[in-house]
C-alpha cells in the first residue's frame, strides 16, 4: 500500500433493482488522509453505495478496488479482513453482550497489539470505565461510539460509516465529528455517508454528492454547500423541474 | 502450558455464559459429580446400567444446545448423526471381533463418518446461506431419509463382511468398548459414560466462555454484523455444526455400546423430536441446564414406557407445550434467574 495513492476506489459502479437504477457508473476515489462525507438527499443511492463498497450487494457492473487490490466480487469478511472498519446506519452493537464483550468480538483474534486509532477511539468516547455494563444500558450515542470503536479495533486502512450521528444530539454530533477530525489528522482514510449537513460542515473536508443513484458533484465543503444546484436537490427543487 | 489451559478452565467456571458461576453453585456440582461417582457404590450393576442410559444422551444434547442455544441454528435431525456414528461403530468394530483395537478403530469410524456427513451436509446449508428457518426443516428431512433408507437394507446385500445392517429388525450383537481385556459394561461402562459427560461439560463450558463462544454468540444476534468484523460466518457455523454431529455421534456410540443393538427407529420422527424437547424444556443456552434435563427427560420416559404406559411421549409432548407457554426460556433456567431483577442486572454488571 502506497502512502498517496488511492485507498479506496470505485470504478463505473452500476447497481439496478429491477427498474430502479440504484447506482449509475460510480467513479469514486479515496485517498490516504482524507476524510470524505458522501451525501444526498433520501433515495440518492447513498445506502446501496455503502453495500456496495463493503459487499452486501454486488455491482452488476464495475470495480472496487482496496488498498489497490480488486475486491469486487470478495465476501464481506474478506473486505473487512483487507482492512475496511465499517458501521451501520441502524445501530447494530450487540445489545445482549457488555462493552467489553462487543469489543472482544470485534478483535477477532489477529492483532496483538491494538492499533492507535482503537485506544484512541476508546478513551475519546469514554468506553474504558465502561466495558462490564451491558451494551442494551448505553445510550443510544454510546452504542454508535460503541460501534465506532469495535470498527477500529482491526487497524482499517479505510473506515467506512453509515450516517454514525443518525439521532445524537447536536452535542453529540459535534463531539463524534471532533473525534472523527482527530482520528483523521492521525492518518486514517475516512468514508462518512451522511445526510445532516451541520455535522458535514464540522467533519469533512471533501464531499461526494450523489442524486438519483450517481455522482452529482464533488470538491471542497465550501465549493460544493455554496452550489445553488446543490442545495436545490436538498430541497427537492431539481425534481419539482423535472416534473 | 498449564497456563494456557487454566485460564480458559477457570473461564468455564466463571464465565457468564451458563448458569452456575458462583461457588455456591459449584458445591451443588461438585457434591452431584461426586453423587454420581459413588452411586455404584449402592446400586446393582443393573440400576447402574439403566442410570448410564439416561445420562448416555446428554452429549448429544450438549451439541444441540450449542448448535441452537448458542449458534441460534435448530437442528431438528441430530438422531441422524447418532444413528450413522453407531452403525458405522457397529460395522467396524463387527468385523473384527479378534483384534484388541477393534472398538477402538469403530469409535474412530463412526465419530470420522459423522463428522464427513456433518461438513458435506452443513457445507450446502451454510455456503449456501440458506434461511435461517429452512435449517430445521432440512436436517429433520436428512434424519427422516435415513430413517427410510436403513428400514430398507433388511436384504443379504446389505452385508458388510460379517455385519449385516438388518432392515427394520436392525444391527445386533455389537460389541461393548473394550481395553485391555475389560469389557466396559454394567459398572464399568457406567463409569465410562458419567466420566465422559462430566469432561464434555467442563470443556465445552471453557469452550463457550472463550473467544470462540463468544463469535457464536455473536453470529446468533446478528450475522451480517459478525461478517462485517471480519468473520467467515458460513465457516464459524460450519464448525459448530460439525461439532455438534460429533457429540451426537458420541451419544450414538455410547448409546449401541451400551445396548449391543440399533434400528432405524431412533431416527424416527418422535426420536429426532425428542434432543429438540430436552434442550427447548432445559434452557437452551446453559449447558448445565440442558445436560439436568436430558437426565430428567430420558429417566421420566423410561420410567412411564416400561411401567407400561403408552402415552409417555404424548406427556413428554404436553411437558413441551407448557414449558413454551409459561417458561419459554426454560424451566431450569427460569429457576436459575428467579433472584430478583434488581439484584440479576447488578450482579451480572459487577
Amino acid at each position: 500500500m502506497s502512502a498517496s495513492g488511492p485507498v479506496l476506489e470505485a470504478r463505473g459502479l452500476n447497481k439496478r433493482f429491477g427498474g430502479v437504477v440504484a447506482a449509475s457508473a460510480i467513479d469514486f476515489t479515496l485517498h490516504g488522509h482524507e476524510l470524505r462525507c458522501v451525501i444526498g438527499p433520501n433515495g440518492a443511492g447513498k445506502s446501496t453505495f455503502f453495500s456496495l463498497l463493503c459487499g452486501i450487494q454486488k455491482p452488476d457492473s464495475g470495480s472496487i478496488l482496496l488498498h489497490g487490490q480488486d475486491v469486487t466480487r470478495l465476501e464481506p469478511f474478506r473486505r473487512v479482513r483487507s482492512g475496511l472498519g465499517l458501521t451501520f446506519q441502524t445501530n447494530r452493537a450487540y445489545h445482549k453482550m457488555t462493552v467489553g464483550e462487543n469489543l472482544e468480538t470485534a478483535r477477532r483474534g489477529g492483532t496483538e497489539e491494538d492499533a492507535a486509532p482503537y485506544r484512541a477511539a476508546i478513551s475519546a468516547f469514554g468506553l474504558a470505565g465502561k466495558q462490564d455494563l451491558p451494551a442494551a444500558l448505553l445510550a443510544h450515542h454510546e452504542l454508535q461510539w460503541l460501534e465506532i470503536t469495535m470498527a477500529l479495533r482491526q487497524g482499517p486502512g479505510v473506515l467506512l460509516l453509515d450516517e454514525p450521528t443518525a439521532g445524537m444530539s447536536p452535542n453529540e454530533t459535534m463531539r463524534t465529528a471532533e473525534v472523527l477530525r482527530e482520528l483523521n489528522a492521525a492518518g486514517l482514510a475516512i468514508v462518512v455517508v451522511e445526510h445532516d449537513i451541520a455535522f458535514v460542515r464540522a467533519v469533512a473536508q471533501t464531499v461526494t454528492v450523489l442524486h438519483q443513484g450517481a455522482v452529482f458533484a464533488e470538491g471542497t465543503v465550501e465549493e460544493i454547500t455554496a452550489r445553488e444546484d446543490v442545495r436545490a436537490i436538498y430541497l427537492g427543487k431539481v425534481r419539482e423541474k423535472a416534473r | 502450558m498449564i497456563g494456557r489451559l487454566a485460564l480458559p478452565l477457570a473461564r468455564g467456571f466463571t464465565g457468564p455464559h451458563d448458569i452456575g458461576r458462583k461457588p455456591p453453585a459449584w458445591a451443588a456440582m461438585a457434591i452431584v459429580a461426586i453423587g454420581f461417582l459413588v452411586y455404584p457404590a449402592f446400586a446393582s450393576a443393573f440400576a447402574a446400567s439403566n442410570v448410564a442410559f439416561y445420562l448416555l444422551n446428554i452429549p448429544m444434547a450438549l451439541g444441540l444446545s450449542l448448535l441452537w442455544g448458542y449458534g441460534g441454528v435448530l437442528s431438528f435431525g441430530q438422531v441422524a448423526f447418532f444413528a450413522v456414528a453407531g452403525y458405522v461403530y457397529g460395522i467396524v468394530a463387527g468385523n473384527f471381533p479378534d483384534s484388541a483395537w477393534a472398538t477402538w478403530l469403530g469409535t474412530l469410524a463412526g465419530l470420522g463418518a459423522t463428522a464427513l456427513l456433518a461438513a458435506a451436509f452443513g457445507y450446502f446449508i451454510f455456503y449456501a446461506r440458506v434461511a435461517a428457518w429452512i435449517v430445521p426443516i432440512l436436517t429433520l428431512v436428512l434424519a427422516l431419509l435415513l430413517n427410510t433408507f436403513l428400514g430398507l437394507t433388511a436384504g443379504p446385500q446389505w452385508t458388510f463382511g460379517q455385519v449385516a445392517l438388518g432392515g427394520y429388525n436392525g444391527m445386533t450383537g455389537i460389541p461393548s468398548l473394550q481395553i485391555a481385556g475389560l469389557t466396559f459394561q454394567d459398572y464399568a461402562f457406567y463409569y465410562l459414560v458419567v466420566i465422559v459427560v462430566l469432561l464434555l461439560i467442563v470443556g465445552l463450558r471453557a469452550w463457550v466462555n472463550s473467544q470462540r463462544g463468544q463469535v457464536l454468540m455473536a453470529i446468533r444476534e446478528d450475522a451480517i454484523r459478525t461478517e462485517l468484523l471480519g468473520y467467515d460466518v458460513r465457516l464459524e457455523q460450519l464448525r459448530v455444526f460439525v461439532g455438534a454431529a460429533i457429540l451426537s455421534g458420541i451419544s450414538g456410540l455410547l448409546y449401541v455400546q451400551w445396548g449391543n443393538y440399533i434400528t432405524p427407529s431412533v431416527t424416527s420422527l418422535s426420536q429426532a423430536a425428542l434432543p429438540v424437547i430436552w434442550v427447548a424444556v432445559a434452557g437452551r443456552d446453559s449447558l448445565v441446564a440442558v445436560a439436568i434435563m436430558t437426565f430428567l427427560l430420558s429417566l421420566l420416559s423410561y420410567e412411564l414406557s416400561s411401567a407400561g404406559n403408552q402415552y409417555a411421549l404424548v406427556i413428554i409432548g404436553v411437558l413441551l407445550v407448557a414449558v413454551m407457554l409459561f417458561a419459554p426460556e426454560g424451566v431450569i433456567l427460569r429457576l436459575a434467574r428467579l433472584r430478583p431483577r434488581r439484584a440479576r442486572r447488578i450482579g451480572d454488571a459487577a
